[in-house]
């Protein structure tokens, strides 16, 4: 008796095990179970960014930072030694402006003219009409990205087995849509996600009401104008007011003028959207005009007005997704020549910004996954783009310009441990992806779980990028 | 860019058309042996013009090419100021109103200035070389407007004309009561829905921009002399526009139809102490012209465009020549990027219709808008000193055979047929080049997705995942991207 | 002085005073029915052009004209000395009598509800008494055609067949007395693949991928051709059948003759796409097509060529339907139709800019099309396309007295029309513009 229940139980262990390991396995998350957060990588080819490639080296990653990198490093007796040969460990990478981790909004396809952020209609059902800029149409600055993520977002796992360790994700929806939040991709409750809660203040000049006030361009930058104004106002008119609260009237409470004060208090970087030539110019002159830090998002015919850009010292967020033929377009009306031209050049886009000093970092912008942002990545690269240059944008640039370059974006100690370690170059098609980590948790990855198939994801929506369909709005 | 690769021809032409004496000097132009319509002092025949650093430094029948100056041919050619049209919408970006709201005064053309649209290219083929770019009518007091030179391949920022007065359009009649539009199902109209609210609506901005004036200047004075702790009043972006026209600082130019809409207006702004500085389309001017005239204000009206709405009914095309024999200040505009092709023709019609004079008819898309705007000291005639703002036909312009061969706008050459036609094979050569381009990276595309597709469908063993340790293969199949 | 002098002085003055009480009256034609104009240049565009000479005109009828023309006794004499004869201008397009003002719908009459209304006439609905019917003949407008849903300046464009387009002089008291052809043309919306379309109810753009769209549009093509068969088999059964077997359909009794070839299809089509499968869908149909707009019509000048399609053009001042289409396309395209041999008349597409027609005429020769040409295309190039040329377009013996008399040349600008005779009747130029500024020219 006491045989057949041991035996029982000797059988049940590696079954067990097996039930564990197919666990962890199916989650491609190691070492989850206890085991000292240190690791290193050993032998491996390092591209830290901060400097120089180091051809044969040493990372070393303890609780959640890197804790050492370099040609010949110490590594800690509790390390888990993953050997490098033949693979190249760079920073994680970071996309600049997504909804990962965010509920998709109401599939309101409908046209791109009426009500701006999908499902986000300004006039609420009494029918009653927003008429008065004071009554901040559109206006939900406080959102922050932060507070809705959803951990089931099957996109953050796609972006982190092909080497995106941390995105921008930004709420969307309205003119004021509200702040974008540095998330790194793993984390078991939502806050574990967040690197910085309020990291940009997004801007859409899209007009958001729908036959309420703003209805046009103009009158949307009109109500950003009276916003920015007024947050001026408040900064100027609140401490007086608190010193002297029986010399005057109250103020009002806005909680708009109150949040997107904060927010400029906080050196949040202002993002405004500006694709084609006239909107870049247009943004550099209003972001001047309002004194706010900004950065300009969509920025394809940049190419055009680098020089403009370099001067006004404004980095852009490129977007990826390059204008292309639309797939059922019309076959017998061609597009015009100025809509050619900006296809064939946009690509090229990065390429002049880096001869022109100009800082940049990229964003899938609606792209269905990784698969098409390398596609794209590689035209860019094929207009002249140096990889090396390519790199920094989608790794110190981008932290840069998301306020959080002092912690991510190279492989240097105390950053954060964002890596991604791959076969060969990260820019050729025929690399794979072996490991990333994410705030020191590795994560292998495995070919079938690396595919993102085409098609299974809701294709995304463009992040208010003032898209030029065709180059430039004529009438 | 069409823009750069416009100025390259056109560089590349004057390198071909110019004398060749030494450096080109593409800032001297001697435009040679034509009739001058100088609009101030009459025509001169067989007479030539010469223009200096964007200036017309000398108009006469006996001058000489300096050296180094292009010369312009332009025998039997006829010579006249750049076309000002008073009433414009090209080059606006998102939209030409801002209707979501009774008075949208806070909304700025020249901020959403768009130097891409072709429309100013096109205008500028017609020999239109100024254009007061306005907000809609669909509001009783709309958006401010800017004053631009259809400088084509400039940036926005180079397009206002410097130093015209910022104006602000106001609409009269259907269209602020939008009583040819119905809103959708369960939304709510915006008020006025009648003429009748259409003027309450007006006064009423005019009283609260005079108390918000008088909240600032109280402000001021109190902060001047020295107290300390003030709360300044809120900048409204609304009424600082407003303010702006009770001081003199903002044009208004106004949409209107009926007599007595126009009359009202005049009796509104008396009321607040600002006038009037166009009556835009003014189609019912011609039974009020003295009214207008003692107001002050200029009309700024259609050649013949009558009967499609009700309040155009009474249009007629003698207007223009009516206004103008008792005393106004008249000028035909466009209200429209074709019409603007060809506004010496519909200056013309005032000889047809009311019998006014050829110059008188000329001065209606020159002189007078310039009056108008309050650019005369800088456009609107051939008088040296003014800019360089030429339009050169090849007929005499109140002729229906009057072709544009060439727009110059201070001093530059901004159109030219000859180029524009020459030009042509290039840009539809590239054009098929860059068609031709995308088709074989699409076909590439295409060729090697299949290939991709392919490689899938080979047996994917499942590789075990490797252990920490193991070496890597070289040169792997499938992408993990 | 000599009494034919005298004589022609007082019939002038007579002649003034009659034109003169004419404005006063609600109607603007006088008797009698005997004028001759005499000593002007006439430009008969059957001919070479008579340097001076004389036209008469009796019982509505050109009777004469020539160098030297006898004329007849009791003849109300015009003396043309310093003027000029033509043909009067002929808008084969307009809206002229249904639509009084685009924005008052209660002034409309050109879409009748639903997609397929061939049975309706033009004629039925046009107003004689439109203000717009003097002011476009004072501009030497002296007929026109109507046609139902063919969209103007301010209007939308209606149904795929809106209905039978109708001729007529302009002047009458009633349509009966006006029409040339009550039924000339039966007119056809092409349909086009449209991906963009605003929605009314969301006021917003909305697009559709091509291959939607043209399930759409080949759903409206098939639904075309079914009506056409329909009428075929109705148009078969009237003829050889009786008609105690069959019930009476308005509608495919009026494609009958479209289908038999008799009444042809004015077909409005911009785009080389939409010329081009219009064309082909009439050529397999064995309809008669002329095509109405063609802004494109340059980009098949082989096509129309050789299935001999006649062109009626909109306003030749209108802006390139593409970026990249020269800027003067729409100019020129008049004088590379005719050097490609394709027939074509100017039009206005409109109501109130109908006394625009000669502009866009004079325009065209601006930009390359012969004066001569010109001519014929606003006067004379309709009437032949719309088979009205036995009795209009021409100055000759035995065709209608739709006649302008001018101080210049027609297509110029400053021209004036001096005397305007319409269905062999001296016509006022008086209108409504006209009435207005006197009225307003007398305010103290």
């Amino acid at each position: 008796m006491k045989n057949e229940l041991r035996r029982a139980w000797l059988c049940a262990i590696p079954i067990v095990l097996l039930l564990v390991a197919l666990a962890a396995w199916a989650h491609s998350a190691r070492g989850e179970g206890g085991e000292p957060p240190y690791f290193a990588i050993t032998n491996a080819r390092i591209v830290p960014v901060s400097g120089p490639v180091i051809e044969s080296g040493t990372v070393v990653i303890a609780k959640g930072l890197i804790q050492a990198v370099g040609a010949s490093v110490t590594i800690p007796p509790e390390a888990w030694v993953i050997d490098g040969k033949g693979l190249t460990v760079y920073p994680g990478l970071i996309d600049t402006q997504t909804t990962i981790g965010l509920e998709q909004e109401g599939g309101d396809e409908a046209a791109p003219r009426a009500g701006g952020g999908r499902g986000r209609r300004s006039a609420p059902l009494s029918g009653e009409i927003i008429r008065d800029p004071e009554d901040r149409p559109s206006s939900t600055p406080w959102r922050i990205a932060a507070d809705e993520i959803k951990t089931d977002d099957k996109r953050i796992e796609s972006w982190r087995n092909a080497g995106f360790t941390t995105v921008l994700s930004a709420p969307e929806g309205g003119i004021l849509p509200g702040q974008g939040s540095v998330i790194d991709l793993a984390g078991n409750r939502p806050g574990d996600y967040v690197v910085k809660s309020a990291a940009t203040l997004q801007i859409s000049l899209r007009p958001g009401g729908f036959f309420g006030f703003p209805d046009s361009l103009m009158g949307v930058i009109a109500y950003i104008r009276q916003v920015f104004d007024d947050v001026s106002w408040y900064q100027q008119a609140d401490p007086i007011y608190q010193a002297n609260m029986t010399k005057s009237a109250r103020l009002r409470y806005d909680r708009t003028e109150q949040v997107v004060a904060a927010a400029l208090q906080e050196k949040e970087i202002v993002l405004l959207p500006a694709n084609n030539s006239v909107q870049i110019l247009r943004g550099l002159r209003l972001a001047d005009e309002w004194k706010i830090r900004a950065a300009l998002y969509g920025g394809q015919e940049g190419y055009k007005v680098a020089a403009a850009i370099a001067a006004a010292k404004t980095p852009v967020l490129i977007s990826l997704k390059w204008p292309e033929r639309p797939k059922d377009a019309d076959p017998d009306i061609p597009p015009s020549l100025r809509e050619l031209r900006f296809r064939d050049l946009a690509p090229s886009t990065p390429a002049v910004f880096a001869k022109a000093g100009v800082k940049f970092a990229f964003y899938s912008d609606g792209l269905s996954g990784p698969k098409d942002i390398f596609k794209n990545l590689k035209k860019a690269l094929d207009a002249g783009l140096a990889p090396d240059v390519a790199l920094r944008a989608l790794t110190l640039d981008a932290a840069g310009i998301l306020g959080v370059g002092d912690r991510l974006g190279t492989i240097e100690p105390g950053k954060i441990a964002n890596l991604v370690v791959a076969d060969g170059d990260i820019f050729n098609d025929k690399t794979k992806v072996k490991h990333v980590f994410v705030d020191g948790h590795w994560f292998e990855v495995h070919e079938e779980a690396s595919h993102d198939k085409p098609g299974d994801k809701k294709p995304m929506q463009s992040v208010d990028s003032v898209h030029a369909k065709t180059a430039g709005v004529s009438r | 860019m069409k823009s750069l690769m416009r100025i390259s021809i056109l560089a590349a032409a004057f390198a071909v058309a110019a004398i060749p004496s030494g450096a080109q000097d593409a800032k001297t132009i001697l435009i040679e042996n034509a009739t001058i319509i100088t609009v101030t002092h009459g025509n001169i025949e067989h007479a030539s013009l010469l223009i200096r650093d964007g200036k017309i430094a000398a108009i006469g029948t006996d001058l000489k090419a300096p050296d180094g100056a292009t010369v312009i041919d332009a025998t039997g050619q006829f010579v006249m100021p750049g076309i000002i049209d008073c009433h414009s919408h090209i080059a606006i970006d998102g939209g030409v109103n801002e209707g979501g709201t009774s008075v949208s005064s806070m909304a700025r053309i020249p901020d959403v200035l768009n130097p891409d649209d072709l429309d100013i290219y096109r205008d500028l083929a017609g020999g239109t070389t100024v254009a007061n770019v306005l907000h809609g009518s669909a509001n009783s007091i709309g958006g401010q407007t800017v004053v631009i030179k259809l400088r084509w391949g400039k940036p926005a920022s180079e397009l206002p004309f410097e130093g015209a007065m910022p104006g602000i359009k106001f609409a009269l009649g259907e269209n602020p009561k939008e009583s040819n539009f119905s809103p959708p199902a369960g939304v709510s109209r915006r008020y006025p829905g009648t003429r009748l609210g259409v003027e309450e609506t007006i006064r009423q901005a005019f009283i609260e921009a005079r108390e918000y004036k008088k909240t600032w200047d109280d402000y001021n004075q109190r902060k001047a002399a020295g107290e300390q702790n003030l709360i300044p009043p809120r900048r409204d972006v609304q009424l600082d526009p407003l303010v702006e026209v009770l001081e003199g600082k903002r044009y208004v130019h106004a949409h209107c139809y009926r007599a007595d809409e126009i009359v009202m207006l005049i009796r509104v702004a008396k009321e607040f102490g600002f006038k009037v500085r166009t009556f835009q389309h003014v189609l019912e001017g011609y039974k009020i012209a003295d009214e207008i005239v003692a107001s002050g204000a200029g009309g700024s009206t259609f050649s013949d465009w009558w009967a499609y709405k009700m309040e155009a009914y009474d249009a007629i095309p003698y207007n223009a020549a009516l206004m103008t024999e008792r005393g106004v200040v008249v000028s035909v505009n466009s209200d429209d990027a074709e019409e603007a092709r060809h506004l010496n023709q519909e200056a013309a019609k005032s000889m047809k219709y009311g019998g006014l004079s050829a110059n008188d008819a000329i001065k209606l898309v020159t002189l007078n808008p310039a009056i108008q705007l309050g650019i005369d000291n800088r456009v609107g005639s051939l008088d040296v000193g003014k800019d360089a703002d030429i339009a050169i036909f090849n007929h005499d312009p109140l002729s229906v055979y009057a072709v544009v061969q060439k727009t110059l706008i201070d001093g530059q050459i901004y159109f030219d047929r000859q180029t524009d036609i020459s030009g042509r094979a290039a840009l539809e050569k590239e054009k098929q080049d860059l068609l031709d381009k995308e088709k074989k990276a699409a076909d590439d595309q295409k060729k090697s997705d299949e290939k991709d597709k392919d490689k899938d469908k080979k047996p994917d063993q499942k590789k075990k995942p490797p252990k920490s340790g193991d070496s890597m293969e070289a040169g792997t199949v499938g992408g993990a991207l | 002085m000599n009494s034919r002098t005298t004589a022609s002085r007082i019939a002038r003055v007579a002649l003034l005073l009659a034109v003169a009480l004419c404005a006063k009256s609600g109607y603007a034609q006088t008797a009698p029915a005997v004028y001759a104009i005499q000593g002007a240049k006439i430009t008969t565009l059957a001919g070479p052009v008579i340097e001076s000479g004389t036209v008469v005109i009796r019982d509505g009828k050109i009777a004469a004209v020539g160098a030297n023309v006898e004329i007849p006794a009791g003849a109300q004499i015009i003396d043309g000395k310093g003027l000029e004869v033509y043909p009067g201008m002929f808008d084969p397009i307009t809206q002229m009598g249904l639509n009084e003002i685009g924005a008052v719908r209660a002034t409309v009459d050109l879409d009748e509800l639903g997609d397929y209304n061939p049975d309706v006439v033009a004629a039925t609905a046009v107003n004689p008494a439109s203000a717009h019917i003097p002011v476009t003949r004072a501009s030497g407008i002296t007929e026109v055609i109507a046609t139902p849903g063919i969209a103007g300046f301010d209007e939308q464009g209606g149904g795929l067949i809106p209905g039978q387009a109708s001729a007529f002089s302009l002047a009458g008291w009633t349509m009966e007395e006006m029409q040339l052809n009550r039924s000339i043309a039966m007119v056809i919306n092409w349909p086009s693949i449209d991906t963009r379309s605003f929605d009314f109810a969301t006021f917003s753009v909305k697009e559709k991928s091509f291959s939607d769209a043209k399930k759409d549009y080949d759903k409206q093509i098939a639904e075309l051709s079914d009506w056409l068969d329909r009428a075929r088999h109705y148009a078969q059964a009237q003829s050889k059948g009786s008609a105690a077997a069959y019930e009476r359909d308005l509608k495919l009794e009026a494609l009958a003759p479209v289908v038999e070839g008799k009444l042809p299809v004015l077909v409005v089509a911009q785009s080389a796409r939409d010329i081009r499968n219009a064309v082909e869908f009439c050529s397999r149909q064995n309809l008669k097509m002329i095509l109405a707009g063609g802004d494109e019509a340059w980009k098949v000048k082989d096509l129309l060529k050789e299935k001999k399609i006649s062109v009626i053009l909109g306003p030749s001042e209108r802006l390139p339907s593409q970026e990249d289409t020269p800027y003067d396309k729409p100019m020129t395209q008049p004088s590379e139709l005719f050097a490609a041999g394709i027939p074509f008349a100017f039009s206005s597409f409109d109501t109130s800019f109908s006394r625009r027609l000669s502009q866009y005429a004079g325009t065209a020769v601006g930009y390359g099309l012969p004066h001569d040409e010109a001519l014929k295309a606003v006067m004379l190039n309709a009437a032949q396309i719309f088979g009205l040329a036995d009795k209009l377009g021409t100055i000759e013996s035995g065709k209608l007295a739709n006649l302008i008399v001018t101080d210049g040349d027609p297509l110029e600008i400053k021209t004036g029309v001096r005397y305007l005779f319409i269905r062999g009747q001296l016509t006022s130029t008086d209108n409504r513009h006209r009435q207005l500024y006197e009225e307003y020219r007398k305010r103290p």
